[in-house]
C-alpha cells in the first residue's frame, strides 16, 4: 500500500517546538485556517515567499504588520498562480545572473482560500501546472467566501447554510472534487491535509518541499465564524471530519492516489454535522432525513470505491 | 439629535443591535443613521456601532464624539483605554452597562458623575445586544413598544421563528424593566460644522519612492499588535498537573501564543492569546483552566 517515506516527523513530539508565524494576526480566535498556516510554515521554513489571493488570510499582512519572516505578495483573487510565476521567474533570473546564491533561493508558495482555489483561480492554476511552474499551492478550505461573510463557494458542502443559501435545504450544490481536478493535470504532488492531524500534515509539507514542479495541497480548515461553532471546538470538529470520512486524507504522486489515514470505523456523518450551526437546520425543528441520508450515502460511496481499488 | 454609541466585541451582535434601534427610531418617524465600525479584526476584538436619530435631516457624519447614551455590552471593555468606551462622556451622558455588578460599583470604579445604569448580565450572552436595545428604546422615551417589536421582527426575520421570539422577549422585557427611567436620555444640541474638531495632520517628509513604498523591512512585526485584548476568558496552566506534552497545546494554538521553554514547559503569551480556549479543550491532563478576565486582572 503505502511506501514508507523517510520522514523526520513520526510522532507529535517530532514536530517543531518553536513557531515561525508571528503572533498578533487579525484572524478570528480559533481560526482553523491560521492553524494550518502556522503548521505548514513551521515545516516550510523561513525561506518562503507567499503569494496570497484575496481572502481572510490577506489580512495577515496589513501594513505595517506581517506575521511572516519574509516576503509576501498580494494578488487579485483569480491570479495568485500567475503572481507566483512572476516571482519564480524573477528568482530564476537573479540566480542565473549570480545576483543571489542558490542557498538564498526561496520556495514560492501560493496561499489562497477555497473561493480562489476551487473557483476564480482554477484557470490560472491549470495554466501554472501545465507550464510546470515550480511552486507549492496551499489552499485553506473553509468551504465558503469567509472574508466577505461566508457566501457559498464551489467548496461548500451539500446542505450547509451559508449567507447565500439560507433555505430549509441549505446549499443545493455539491463540493467540487478539486483534488481530482488537480491530480488530472498530473502535477508532481497533490495532497489533502487538516491541521488536526499535524503529523500527517507535516509529512506531506515535508514531501512537497523536497519535490520540484507544481505541488498542491488542500487543508480543510474549520472556521468557527463561518461554520458557526464555538472557537474552542476547532480541533475536535476537524478530527470528526476525518473520523466520519467526510475529509479523506490522501496524496497523489506518480499517477497514484494513496490514502494516508483510513478511518478504521467511520463515525456517522451526523456526529460531525450536528456540532456546527451551519447544519442546524438539518436537525431542528425536525430532522431532515433525506438530506442527512444523502450526505451519509455520498461518504459511504466514496469509501466503498476506495476499498474496491485497494483490494 | 440623539447620538447613541454601542460598544461590544466582534460577534456580540452590536451591528444588529444598532440596526434594530435605528429601525425603531425610523418607524417612529425619525431620520436615522446607523453604522457599525470595525477594522480588520474579527470575533472577539473591540468594536463599536452608532445610531443618530433626529427629526431633521442629519448632516453630521463619522463617529460620535459627544454621545447622549453609551451602551456597553461587555463590561471587560470598560477598563481598556484602547476600546474608547468613555470617549466624550460628560455628566449629561447616560451609561448603560451589561454587567452582573451593581451600578454603584461601576460609578466608583469609573469615577462617573452622570447617570449610570446596569442591565444584569444575561445567562445567554448572545441575547445581550437585543436586551440592551430594548432598554435603550425606553431610555430615549420616544419609541413605542410596538415600534420596538416591529423593528426586532424586521431585523431578525432571517434567523427563524425560534431565535426571533427569544430575542423579542429579551428586548421587550428590558424595555418594560426600564420604565422608571423612561425618557431620561435627551437629545444633544445640534452641532455646526465649524465645531467639529479638525483631523490630526501628520506631516510626512517626501521620501524617495523606494523608501516611501508600503514595504515592511522586518519579519513578524505583527507581534506589535496586542490581540490579548480580545480575550474574555484567560487560559491558565496549572504546572503541577502539566505533563510537558507541548506538542499538544502549543501545536494546536492557532495564534502561536504558546511558547515552549527550555525545560519543555508551555508558556502562554497573554499579550497575544485571543482566548479561543482550544488549548483548554485539547490538554489531555486538564491542566489548563479558563478564568474570566476580570477588570482587576491586567494582562
Ligand atoms: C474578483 C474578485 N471578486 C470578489 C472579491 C471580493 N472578495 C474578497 S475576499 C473574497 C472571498 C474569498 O473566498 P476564499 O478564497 O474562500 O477565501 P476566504 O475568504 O474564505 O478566506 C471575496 C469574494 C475580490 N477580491 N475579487
Ligand atoms: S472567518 Fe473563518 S477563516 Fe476567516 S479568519 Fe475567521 S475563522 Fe478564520
Ligand atoms: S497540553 Fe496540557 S499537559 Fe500538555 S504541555 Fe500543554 S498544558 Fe501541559
Ligand atoms: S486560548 Fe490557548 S489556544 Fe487559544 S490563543 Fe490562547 S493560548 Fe492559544
Ligand atoms: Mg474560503
Amino acid at each position: 500500500m503505502k511506501d514508507e517515506a523517510i520522514t523526520v516527523y513520526k510522532h507529535m513530539k517530532d514536530l517543531p517546538s518553536s513557531r515561525l508565524l508571528g503572533t498578533g494576526t487579525p484572524m478570528c480566535a480559533g481560526c482553523g485556517g491560521l492553524l494550518a498556516v502556522h503548521q505548514a510554515y513551521d515545516i516550510l521554513g523561513e525561506k518562503t515567499v507567499f503569494v496570497n489571493a484575496a481572502g481572510c488570510m490577506t489580512l495577515l499582512a496589513v501594513y505595517p504588520y506581517t506575521p511572516f519572516r519574509g516576503s509576501w505578495l498580494y494578488t487579485a483573487m483569480a491570479s495568485a498562480p500567475a503572481g507566483a510565476q512572476g516571482v519564480r521567474d524573477a528568482l530564476d533570473i537573479q540566480l542565473a545572473k549570480g545576483r543571489i546564491q542558490p542557498e538564498e533561493d526561496l520556495q514560492v508558495v501560493v496561499l489562497t482560500g477555497d473561493g480562489a482555489a476551487y473557483g476564480m483561480g482554477l484557470s490560472s492554476t491549470s495554466s501554472a501546472i501545465e507550464h510546470g511552474l515550480d511552486f507549492i499551492y496551499l489552499c485553506y478550505d473553509n468551504e465558503g467566501y469567509a472574508n466577505t461573510g461566508q457566501q457559498s463557494s464551489p467548496a461548500t458542502p451539500h446542505g450547509a447554510k451559508t449567507a447565500t443559501s439560507t433555505g430549509a435545504q441549505g446549499f443545493g450544490g455539491h463540493k467540487k472534487d478539486l483534488f481530482a481536478i488537480w491530480a488530472a493535470h498530473r502535477p508532481a504532488y497533490v495532497a489533502t491535509v487538516i491541521a488536526t492531524e499535524p503529523v500527517d500534515l507535516a509529512r506531506k509539507i515535508e514531501k512537497a518541499k523536497n519535490l520540484k514542479g507544481p505541488r498542491l495541497i488542500i487543508a480543510l480548515s474549520p472556521c468557527p465564524t463561518g461554520w458557526d461553532f464555538d472557537p474552542q471546538e476547532t480541533v475536535e470538529i476537524g478530527r470528526l471530519a476525518v473520523k466520519t470520512g467526510m475529509w479523506p486524507l490522501k496524496e497523489y504522486e506518480n499517477g497514484r492516489v494513496t490514502h494516508t489515514k483510513v478511518p478504521p470505523q467511520r463515525a456517522p456523518v451526523e456526529e460531525y454535522l450536528e456540532r456546527q450551526g451551519r447544519f442546524a437546520h438539518l436537525f431542528k425543528p425536525e430532522r431532515n432525513e433525506a438530506v442527512l441520508a444523502e450526505i451519509q450515502a455520498g461518504v459511504d460511496e466514496y469509501w466503498a470505491e476506495v476499498e474496491k481499488i485497494n483490494d | 439629535m440623539y447620538r447613541i454609541r454601542f460598544h461590544g466585541r466582534g460577534g456580540q451582535g452590536m451591528k444588529t443591535a444598532s440596526r434594530i434601534l435605528g429601525s425603531a427610531f425610523f418607524l417612529q418617524g425619525y431620520e436615522v443613521q446607523d453604522a457599525p465600525r470595525y477594522g480588520a479584526e474579527r470575533r472577539g476584538a473591540p468594536i463599536f456601532a452608532y445610531v443618530r436619530a433626529a427629526r431633521q435631516p442629519i448632516q453630521e457624519r463619522g463617529i460620535i464624539l459627544a454621545p447622549d447614551l453609551v451602551i456597553v455590552a461587555d463590561d471587560s471593555l470598560l477598563p481598556m483605554p484602547a476600546a474608547g468606551v468613555l470617549q466624550g462622556v460628560t455628566p449629561r451622558t447616560t451609561l448603560l452597562i451589561h454587567s452582573s455588578e451593581a451600578p454603584e460599583t461601576w460609578r466608583q470604579r469609573l469615577n462617573i458623575a452622570g447617570s449610570l445604569l446596569t442591565l444584569s448580565a444575561q445567562a445567554e450572552p448572545h441575547f445581550a445586544g437585543t436586551a440592551l436595545t430594548g432598554a435603550a428604546a425606553r431610555l430615549v422615551g420616544v419609541i413605542m413598544r410596538s415600534a420596538l417589536e416591529q423593528a426586532v421582527r424586521q431585523e431578525l426575520a432571517g434567523l427563524g421563528e425560534e431565535t426571533l421570539s427569544a430575542n423579542l422577549a429579551q428586548a421587550l422585557a428590558a424595555y418594560d424593566g426600564m420604565a422608571a427611567h423612561a425618557g431620561q436620555v435627551s437629545e444633544g444640541e445640534a452641532s455646526a460644522a465649524v465645531a467639529c474638531p479638525r483631523p490630526d495632520w501628520v506631516d510626512l517628509p517626501l521620501d524617495e519612492a523606494d523608501a516611501a513604498a508600503a514595504a515592511i523591512h522586518a519579519g513578524a512585526t505583527s507581534v506589535e499588535v496586542r490581540t490579548g485584548l480580545w480575550r474574555t476568558l484567560r487560559p491558565v496552566i496549572d504546572y503541577a498537573r502539566c505533563k510537558r506534552c507541548w506538542w499538544v497545546c502549543s501545536e494546536f494554538c492557532p495564534d502561536s501564543a504558546i511558547k515552549v521553554s527550555a525545560e519543555n514547559y508551555p508558556e502562554i503569551d497573554y499579550e497575544h492569546c485571543k482566548g479561543c480556549l482550544i488549548c483548554v479543550a485539547q490538554c489531555p491532563s486538564h491542566a489548563i483552566t479558563p478564568i474570566p478576565e476580570s477588570s482587576e486582572v491586567k494582562p
